[in-house]
């Protein structure tokens, strides 16, 4: 049996916490139910283009779920103005998320846009009993974003900005060294614990690093430019290593976005 | 009852809508979201003789109306392809034609008899990425080398043999006879059209190939104009692409000479394209009383 795989989905809420952010809500009973976090949508944004964006989180009850749009160019601020009751075109859920159930505890270490796929991430760690820790860096105080939902969310959040103007200064991966080392010393057992990272690719690599030293598993979220979302025009890959330790092409729409930390070429 | 059976040359298609090569992969992806028996066929992504892994990334830009691409022939390789793919291709119950590229003269034909000896329904030879450094598009481009890499493979192969022609030609007719005398059973066209996205702030392309190939509804009207500018020309059958988006594009081909149709950059911003343009083809058809799509070809009413 076939899979839908398009829907037109009609906006049911639209936040903007601040000026470069927007949150839609969208009604989608399918895509709230099959979505998993990690997974993404492609969003038509008027342009030639669709925009893959990150799912935020879902509400399968209702049979809706929120994306979080940074505005960044003509697309995006396309994106940004549909108000509640307009129709959008989208193909989803896309893509292999994080893989989370062999975890008792999982560390999201997210930047900038980065946190909103982490936010579903939270949310179902929550709902399936899974130990969550919150880590979002952001450029500044009045920059950052989702810190009241994580807070509600998490078991507990580390914020850190760029700008010095939150409780630590300097990037998600500067806060994930605290986190580690508070666990480290309460000699909490990390063999089933998980970093999930999503964000800038400096901020990635940092987290995986700090993993690998801690002997964490670490997930990370990839983006590249991309096109079709679905696997076959194979414009946005990523190098990753195979399982004979070749260097090879993976789709980060189709094999990703999320890999797992060890099989990404940095 | 409409008839969209459409035949090219000896090979007969249930409808004249073909997925175009290079987006569409190998159809694994597209068969979970329709049944890909209701299409005519599929042009599988370009293959060459040793596995690629094709150019750095970025390779795509968003430019009007369309985009470019900068893949650079990422392919498993012909070999890999006739083992893995192929078989599971031929299973989907549309034409399956393997689309083959070369660097050297010789690998086409190098190809074509490992091919020869498959179920494949047909060969198209790309004679004109844009996106790789060497070959391919030199050949497409040169009317001599045309005609001799078609001989060399109708030499080593029956399977029915179109050549897929590049824009980036001063008299694309020309290299279509160029085909034709080489002993070619249909010409393909457009493949994309060179191009450069410039990123004003970096002062670079937004391409890492730097060019890359221009595809999608704003290369349409070239593409309508040489179809019929070859279909004047040749002979033998034309299979028209170039920025069909949905069934009035792809009857425009059909008017302006082609007998078949490929579908590509739809493809990538609507997964079901080529199943939505076989559908709405089918009612326009009974709207305008057309019992035969294949009347349709050629039947411009040039001023």
């Amino acid at each position: 049996m076939p899979q839908q795989i398009e829907f037109r989905c009609q906006i049911v809420k639209r936040q903007q916490p601040n000026a470069s952010f927007v949150i839609l809500t969208f009604a989608s009973p399918e895509i709230a139910s099959l979505a998993m976090p990690g997974q993404f949508v492609n969003i038509s944004a008027d342009k030639f283009l669709r925009r893959p964006i990150g799912i935020m989180s879902v509400d399968r009850e209702q049979g809706l779920f929120s994306v979080g749009i940074r505005i960044q160019g003509e697309g995006t601020l396309n994106l940004s103005v549909l108000q509640p009751g307009h129709y959008v075109s989208l193909l989803g859920p896309l893509g292999h998320g994080f893989k989370l159930d062999n975890y008792d505890r999982v560390i999201t270490v997210g930047g900038g846009t980065g946190v909103f796929p982490l936010f579903f991430v939270q949310q179902y760690c929550q709902e399936h009993g899974i130990e969550g820790i919150a880590v979002c860096g952001y450029r500044s105080a009045a920059e950052s974003i989702l810190t009241e939902e994580f807070t509600k969310t998490a078991c507990a959040v580390s914020f850190a900005s760029d700008a010095g103007d939150m409780t630590i200064a300097g990037h998600a991966g500067h806060a994930l060294a605290g986190v580690i080392a508070d666990l480290i010393e309460k000699k909490a057992d990390l063999s089933r614990t998980l970093i999930a990272a999503c964000g800038p690719k400096i901020m990635m690599r940092t987290a995986a690093e700090q993993a690998a030293a801690a002997g964490i598993s670490c997930q990370v979220s990839l983006e590249e430019r991309m096109a079709c979302g679905v696997g076959v025009c194979l414009v946005c890959v990523c190098k990753t290593k195979g399982s004979d330790g070749e260097i090879e092409n993976s789709r980060c729409c189709a094999d990703g976005p999320v890999f797992d930390a060890e099989a990404v070429v940095w | 009852m409409v008839n969209l059976g459409v035949s090219i040359g000896e090979l007969k298609l249930k409808n004249p809508v073909i997925a175009a090569s290079g987006t569409f992969g190998f159809g694994r992806e597209m068969e979970k979201y329709y049944d890909l028996s209701n299409i005519g066929g599929i042009s599988s992504k370009g293959l060459t003789i040793k596995p690629r892994l094709g150019n750095d990334v970025p390779r795509v830009a968003e430019c009007d109306a369309g985009m470019l691409n900068s893949v650079g022939l990422q392919n498993p390789g012909i070999e890999y392809f006739i083992e893995h793919e192929l078989p599971h291709m031929l299973s989907y119950g549309c034409v399956v034609i393997a689309n083959i590229a070369g660097h050297q003269f010789e690998e086409y034909a190098d190809m074509a008899k490992l091919l020869d000896k498959t179920d494949v329904d047909a060969i198209e030879l790309n004679l004109s990425c844009p996106n790789v450094s060497s070959g391919c598009m030199a050949f497409g481009s040169d009317a001599s080398m045309i005609r001799a890499v078609t001989e060399s493979v109708k030499t080593v192969t029956n399977k029915p043999v179109w050549v897929k022609l590049t824009p980036n030609v001063t008299s694309v007719s020309e290299m279509a006879l160029a085909a034709q005398d080489g002993g070619a059973d249909a010409v393909s066209l457009i493949n994309t059209l060179l191009g450069m996205v410039i990123d004003i702030e970096t002062r670079r392309p937004v391409l890492k190939n730097n060019a890359g190939g221009y595809s999608g509804p704003g290369v349409k009207p070239v593409a309508v104009r040489m179809v019929n500018e070859v279909f004047n020309s040749v002979d033998i059958p034309v299979i028209g692409m170039g920025g069909i988006m949905n069934a009035a594009d792809a009857l425009e081909f059909m008017i302006a000479g082609a007998c078949a149709v490929q579908v590509g950059t739809a493809n990538l911003v609507i997964p079901t394209a080529c199943n939505d343009i076989v559908i709405s083809m089918e009612e326009w058809a009974q709207n305008h009383e057309v019992e035969e799509i294949s009347s349709l070809t050629g039947c411009l009413r040039r001023w």
